[in-house]
């Protein structure tokens, strides 16, 4: 039916080469490095001041000190105060900010270019004279401290607080947050003895690129930063890193959780190392993106979930490699299967010919796509400096992509997905996760979502020798669906730690099956009808005398129902 | 102290094709990448009772396969030339974009011909997408403290079913969906008269213009779809509502007010009077509610820009044992001072310096560019306006933006959405 020319992709246009011009670099004597890059398509200027000192820098006994100290720099100055900075700024359509993270910390500014003096100079005050001021800091504690409890409640922060803590073990990459204690411990003179060691010209780079003048740049730059005096560098104190032998299943639990947040990890490689270029083939053709095999399994085919990736986080002293997805809840068991059957394949087996070609026009194709805009272009080349990596990086990559060899991508991906050794960490509902998950792993952990561990063995386990109770009669309940409370009736049937029987309501009845009881708690499926559909209703209860009290899910009802009751 | 700043037009060239298929190209040759953009007229403001979540699920759908893409092919040939393609669903419309390497647009022309022309519509791939969709649903709106609180709200402020109810649609209502169901929409929907076809970056006219007619030319016009209604009452649907939300840690709640349509000049003043109000630190209600009251951690707002009866949001998740009465009073003190004192000197400063960077910064981007000119086209058939929308929003004065917030937000014609945690998770 289809004209001819339809039925295969047509050909490239024909390539357009494209490079990024290289920038200049000078220092200033006090060590500040200065790397320029005129850019006269758009009248904007992006400035990056970026040190090399992040979260790892942190004391010890003062973790979140650099996040704290980053976030105190717009908070008021020796000529402005907090609002009298965000006026400034805002009233000339800028963005001034600071992001750490934890290797580095960066100053960033973007502005049009008829205001980029008046910007370099806010710039200059936030790095050279901030105030830390008492009333900023102890509101900048009091709201980090409520931010924390909003943290907990995200199932991305859980998992990855669990991670970094097995991955990392002591390492400062093992620690993902602050405490509230730790917020707590938080002075001003800390701040300003942190920013008087860290803040130093010698340990930091002016990145600016954009609509400017070089010379007169330059000049600017001197006149602003030039009496900012050198000191000593401090480096982070550093931890082995943990020796793992076995697979672990860590699980944070999160009752009537519909979705389980799976992650896979182990350590990889830092951001220098020789294997980088096959490591980033590999991942895209693992799962990088919409076209890679986890995400083509996990979600394409089988459904479990609206995204599975794999990512490598190189960092300046370590890295990791980690596998992900948020899948459905009562396939977590099943997702678990595909990850493995994945992350076994390609170890186990060379990629084939068209996956790496394809993965290779992925990486080479998106470059200029990066380097469009210039905050893009900026961030490009900020990577490349922070990182010591050579050069003539990025004009390098392309070809440093292209020469990656299939033998190589199998090199890497039996010594860097460490498949024996994974830590498996899941957020979700632990009673429903723990029977599909275990068999993955040797060793359970639990904790709650306040990060407290929990007892393992108290997890759906029978209680050693306890005799089933019995449970056997007609059971009144009241469960609560949907802000109504639903009148049930559960007859129970029972023979030692099996039972039997029906559920009914004024919506439908059904024959229970999978009944079982353990010590004294009752679990069971009711298959019923409800509006013409046939649904499964799962039942979850703890028994004390003739009072009953438990939960009821169905793949309807994104949460559980809870209901009570007593035995007639 | 606003210097001026003279900035070049995006320079655009539209005509149609005979089917009906509207074209604008945007030729920049900065770098050797091309943004292409495709706008069908459709969006849950088309969707009747019964059948919501079915813009939405069609997107998915149309990543499905075409007569000669297989299923999931899309995104491959995408990633093997090295682009990057998504597509969204709002209230208004439907749209699907792919950024390639110059030299890779016959591909993304005939990515997007051949599944506007034949998508392949089967019962295995609605299934599989349905699917899908429930999984995006419970991750971000289910499964996420405060997911739902913004599509709960709009069904507050709109009362017309057309605009009150949510892009993701309802569980049901996607079990619901056949395949016969499927093959109507896309029908009806997806043809090139329905249609917007945008090209922004490095290419020859004259060979866009050749590979359009090409792979487009052909595909045959349908009947247009039924005209809808969006119209409201001027009253807000309900005024308050009390939610109960298992995962929030915290209280919030939100304040939606009902505005006029995105190019009504007072729906433009109010954007801007919302920007003064909400957007930055320097704004009047983060200085008045996080720094001198101290009282609140996130406090948010945004316009809902729509083709019909728009809205405004402003909410706010306090800290623990706060007066959500105090909170209210003191946004809607400020509301009252806006609206009879207006904006001060250097607040329209700001509005127009920041307006100027946001043009440019937007400007450098071929997608960005794409998609603002894809809009003009759908929603105002007009893509010249791109280069004039700017100074709509720059000749808005004080006076206006305080008439405007006077007459629309400093009134008791608003919704209150109550967030309360009902969970274990305090």
């Amino acid at each position: 039916m289809s004209e001819n020319f339809r039925q295969t992709a047509p050909e490239s246009l024909g390539v357009i080469p494209f490079n990024i011009p290289n920038p200049t670099k000078t220092k200033l004597s006090n060590g500040l490095e200065i790397v320029l890059l005129e850019d006269r398509r758009h009248p904007i200027v992006s400035f990056r001041l970026a040190f090399r000192s992040g979260d790892i820098n942190d004391p010890k006994d003062r973790i979140g000190l650099n996040a704290a100290m980053a976030s105190m720099l717009n908070e008021g100055t020796e000529k402005h105060t907090s609002k009298a900075l965000a006026e400034e700024i805002e009233r000339f359509g800028a963005n001034l900010s600071v992001s750490e993270g934890l290797d580095n910390t960066i100053v960033k500014a973007s502005t049009l270019s008829m205001y980029s003096g008046q910007i370099l100079e806010l710039m200059a005050e936030l790095v050279l004279s901030p105030v830390f001021p008492q009333k900023e800091l102890d509101l900048y504690k009091q709201n980090t401290i409520e931010g924390l409890k909003f943290q907990r409640s995200q199932p991305d922060f859980l998992a990855d607080e669990q991670v970094s803590r097995i991955v990392y073990g002591a390492h400062p990459y093992g620690i993902n947050s602050p405490t509230a204690e730790d917020i707590g411990k938080l002075t001003r003179t800390d701040l300003v003895d942190f920013h008087a060691n860290t803040f130093l010209p010698n340990n930091a780079i002016m990145i600016v690129v954009g609509d400017f003048d070089s010379g007169s740049l330059r000049a600017e730059i001197e006149e602003n930063f030039g009496g900012w005096n050198a000191g000593e560098i401090r480096n982070p104190e550093l931890e082995d890193l943990p020796a793992r032998s076995r697979r672990t299943l860590t699980i944070v639990d999160r009752p009537g959780s519909t979705q389980s947040n799976i992650v896979l990890a182990n350590l990889a490689i830092k951001r220098d190392h020789p294997d980088y270029f096959p490591v980033l083939v590999m991942n895209q053709i693992l799962g990088a993106g919409a076209s890679s095999r986890l995400f083509m399994n996990l979600r394409e085919e089988k459904g479990y979930t609206y995204g599975a990736y794999s990512r490598v986080y190189s960092k300046r002293y370590a890295g990791m490699f980690e596998a992900t997805s948020e899948v459905r809840t009562s396939v977590t068991g099943e997702s678990l299967k595909e990850f493995f059957y994945e992350l076994n394949r390609i170890r186990d087996e060379k990629a084939s010919d068209q996956e790496l070609a394809d993965a290779k026009s992925y990486l080479t194709g998106v470059f200029p796509i990066r380097a469009e805009t210039q905050g893009g272009l900026t961030g490009l080349i900020v990577s490349q400096l922070l990182y010591d990596l050579p050069a003539d990086y990025l004009e390098t990559y392309r070809e440093n992509v292209d020469a990656v060899t299939l033998d190589e991508v199998h090199r890497v991906a039996g010594k860097y997905i460490d498949v024996d050794n994974l830590a498996i960490v899941i957020v979700g509902d632990a009673e429903e996760v723990i029977p599909q998950a275990k068999e993955f792993a040797e060793g359970l952990e639990i904790f709650d979502t306040d990060g407290k561990e929990k007892d393992a063995e108290s997890y759906n386990k029978p209680a050693n020798g306890a005799v089933p109770v019995n449970v056997a009669g007609t059971w009144e309940l009241s469960v609560e669906a949907q802000g109504q409370k639903l009148p049930v009736t559960l007859v129970i049937n029972q023979a030692g730690d099996s039972i039997t029987g029906n559920l009914e309501s004024m919506l439908g009845e059904g024959e229970l099956s999978d009944g079982k009881v353990n010590g004294n708690s009752v679990s069971a499926i009711a298959k019923t009808e409800f509006q013409g559909q046939e649904i499964e209703l799962g039942i979850k209860g703890t028994v004390e005398g003739d009072s009953i009290t438990g939960v009821m899910t169905t793949s309807m009802i994104p949460i559980p129902l809870e209901f009570s009751g007593l035995r007639k | 102290m606003t210097q001026t700043l003279k900035l070049i037009d995006i320079e655009l060239e539209d005509y149609s094709l005979e089917n009906g298929l509207r074209v604008v190209l945007n030729p920049d040759d900065s770098i050797p990448v091309v943004s292409i953009a495709v706008y069908y007229d459709v969006g849950s403001r088309n969707e009747r009772e019964g059948r919501t979540g079915f813009a939405h699920l069609f997107e998915h759908m149309m990543f499905q396969g075409s007569e000669n893409v297989a299923k999931a092919e899309h995104f491959q040939f995408i990633m093997k030339a090295g682009g990057t393609m998504n597509g969204t669903t709002s209230s208004e419309r439907t749209n699907y974009y792919e950024t390639l390497p110059a030299d890779q647009l016959p591909l993304g022309l005939w990515l997007e011909s051949d599944r506007m022309r034949a998508l392949a519509v089967t019962q295995e791939n609605l299934d599989n997408q349905r699917e899908a969709v429930k999984e995006e649903k419970r991750l971000r709106y289910d499964n996420q403290p405060y997911g739902e609180i913004f599509d709960i709200l709009g069904s507050m402020v709109y009362k017309n079913f057309a605009n009150a109810h949510s892009t993701i649609g309802s569980m049901e209502d996607l079990d619901d969906a056949t395949v016969d169901d499927v093959r109507d929409f896309f029908r009806m929907y997806y043809a090139p008269n329905n249609a917007v076809l945008v090209l922004s970056g490095a290419f020859e006219v004259k060979t866009a213009k050749e590979l359009i007619e090409k792979y487009f030319g052909s595909i045959p016009s349908q009947t247009k779809p039924p005209a809808i209604d969006v119209t409201e009452p001027a009253e807000v649907a309900e005024t308050y509502r009390k939610h109960e939300d298992k995962l929030a840690p915290l209280p919030a709640f939100l304040i939606g007010w009902k505005i006029p349509p995105r190019r009504d000049p007072e729906h433009i003043a109010l954007y801007l009077a919302g920007k003064l109000l909400y957007d930055g630190d320097s704004s009047r209600l983060y200085q008045k509610l996080v720094k001198g009251e101290e009282s609140v951690m996130q406090l948010f707002g945004f316009t809902d820009e729509r083709r019909g009866p728009s809205g405004i949001m402003i909410g706010a998740i306090p800290k623990a044992d706060m007066d959500l009465d105090r909170i209210r009073k003191t946004i809607v003190d400020e509301i009252k001072l806006m609206a009879s004192e207006g904006p001060s000197e250097e607040e329209m400063d700001k509005l127009r310096n920041q307006l100027i960077s946001s043009e440019v910064r937007s400007s450098q981007s071929s997608l960005s560019r794409a998609q603002g000119i894809a809009e003009c086209t759908l929603y105002d058939n007009d893509p010249s306006l791109i280069n004039r929308e700017l100074s709509q929003y720059l000749k808005v004065t004080a006076a206006e933006i305080q008439s405007a917030v006077d007459k629309y937000l400093n009134t008791d014609n608003r919704s209150l959405l109550d967030i309360v945690p009902s969970g274990n998770s305090n």
